[in-house]
């Protein structure tokens, strides 16, 4: 093997961050342990990352340290606290015996209607919580195998402007089709007046793609105007209803080149 | 009483082992900053983030009992704890639930007028957003937002192969851009 090709193949980076998979990972470990150099390579890695992460180091709030302490405090004292019981001593007078026999009963029979009918309030959360998940996953597949099944896509990735620098999101251009598709990674809810536009831009003028109705699934596709020509994509936040649509009057969120 | 004031890496991870929670917090000290600027680059919102980093360092005290040397430096694999809690974070229904409730504030709706950003790129986002577009998004979605290769092939419609060697170019790049 040639170590210095493998060393700057970028697997050491990969493994280091933690992208690798499972079978990698053990064939990099094991590599690693035959060669000392592709070793030096990982610690030497490690080393400027761990200098990059502290000379960008945040200061987190000042009451977190109390806080973590006290947690792992409680961790750690919680077995200790077992304490063994007296056994009791068997009761003597016998004559009130069902009674309190009855007065438990009455009270398990209390307790477990009452677990019963929160665990069944838990389990119908749960039961919904999956089949939205269900849900909204083939929704996530079926808009999947639309892009796949059209080898002439284009992709462009808009990144977040100054005004929201961590928005990014992705437009696919279906080039034969002309269908568009936007995937929204990251962009902040808009207030209840407002509401996103996509443009496309052809010889330097914004052209309407469609408004923008945003859902709460994570990923989702939205299908938008057909684009003939195209040269970059933007999206801006509008006012709603705002009359003529066909100019963009608010701020830009994002923008992307083909 | 601080008998100690450093500790070698061996030292540190001994001491943890024992559960000294001196030591415990001297590395809280130590690098509660840079995890928590590891945190913040990929959950935004302050407070959600030192949520996160409250769990991270009450796992790495549960689990550093798993930390095994041989496979890397014990900052590496706390900088993995601290990514892979991040990333469950903004993976899960209460996060995103957060983010849709969060206004965005009305400004003057000039194109180009610069309001307060509202987040800035900080470390290794900063460096990433050097690389040039394609390799970015790759790099983007794996390591900041925690898709697999091959979702990363499906989604972009790009062969897995490729996704793998354009990731390993970028980190390499990127490498580079960190020494």
């Amino acid at each position: 093997m040639n170590t210095q090709e493998y060393i700057s193949s970028g697997i050491v980076e990969s493994y280091v961050l933690g992208l690798l998979s499972e079978e990698e990972r053990k064939e990099f470990e094991q590599v690693c342990s035959q060669h000392p150099e592709v070793q030096e390579a990982r610690t030497a890695f490690e080393l400027s990352l761990e200098k990059q992460a502290m000379e960008n180091a945040i200061a987190p709030p000042a009451q977190l340290r109390n806080k973590i302490f006290s947690a792992i405090s409680s961790d750690t004292a919680a077995p200790a606290d077992k304490t063994v019981q007296p056994r009791e001593t068997p009761v003597k007078k016998m004559t009130n015996w069902w009674k309190y026999a009855a007065a438990a009963s009455v009270l398990l029979l209390a307790g477990s209607i009452y677990w019963n009918i929160d665990l069944s309030k838990k389990n119908k959360v749960l039961e919904g919580n999956y089949n939205n998940t269900v849900a909204e996953l083939g929704d996530l597949k079926k808009d999947l195998s639309i892009l796949q099944q059209n080898p002439g896509v284009k992709m462009a990735a808009m990144n977040g402007q100054p005004v929201s620098p961590a928005s990014f999101t992705t437009v696919y251009w279906d080039t034969t089709s002309q269908d568009v598709y936007l995937m929204i990674n990251n962009l902040p809810k808009p207030a209840s007046d407002q509401q996103y536009q996509l443009w496309a831009f052809l010889n330097g003028q914004p052209v309407d793609m469609g408004l923008i109705e945003i859902t709460e699934k994570p990923l989702q596709l939205y299908r938008l105007k057909k684009a003939q020509q195209a040269e970059a994509f933007a999206i801006t936040l509008e006012k709603r209803n705002r009359g003529d649509i066909s100019k963009p009057g608010g701020q830009v969120y994002v923008l992307g080149k083909l | 009483m601080n008998l100690k004031s450093t500790y070698s890496e061996q030292e540190l991870v001994f001491s943890l082992q024992q559960r000294d929670e001196k030591a415990f917090g001297y590395l809280y000290d130590n690098y509660s900053g840079a995890l928590f600027g590891i945190v913040n680059g990929i959950v935004t919102d302050k407070e959600t983030a030192s949520d996160v980093l409250q769990n991270v360092f009450v796992n790495i005290w549960k689990k550093i009992d798993s930390y095994d040397s041989t496979k890397g430096r014990l900052f590496t694999w706390m900088l993995n704890i601290a990514r892979n809690a991040a990333i469950d974070e903004i993976r899960s229904k209460g996060y995103r639930d957060k983010q849709k409730n969060q206004p965005i504030a009305d400004t003057g709706e000039i194109p180009g007028a610069v309001a307060a950003p509202v987040t800035e790129d900080v470390g290794l986002r900063k460096v990433l957003g050097k690389l040039k577009g394609e390799l970015r998004v790759l790099v983007d979605m794996s390591y900041f937002q925690g898709f697999t290769h091959e979702e990363i092939s499906k989604v972009l419609n790009i062969p897995l192969g490729t996704v793998k060697t354009r990731i390993r170019s970028a980190l390499t790049q990127l490498r580079t851009m960190i020494q």
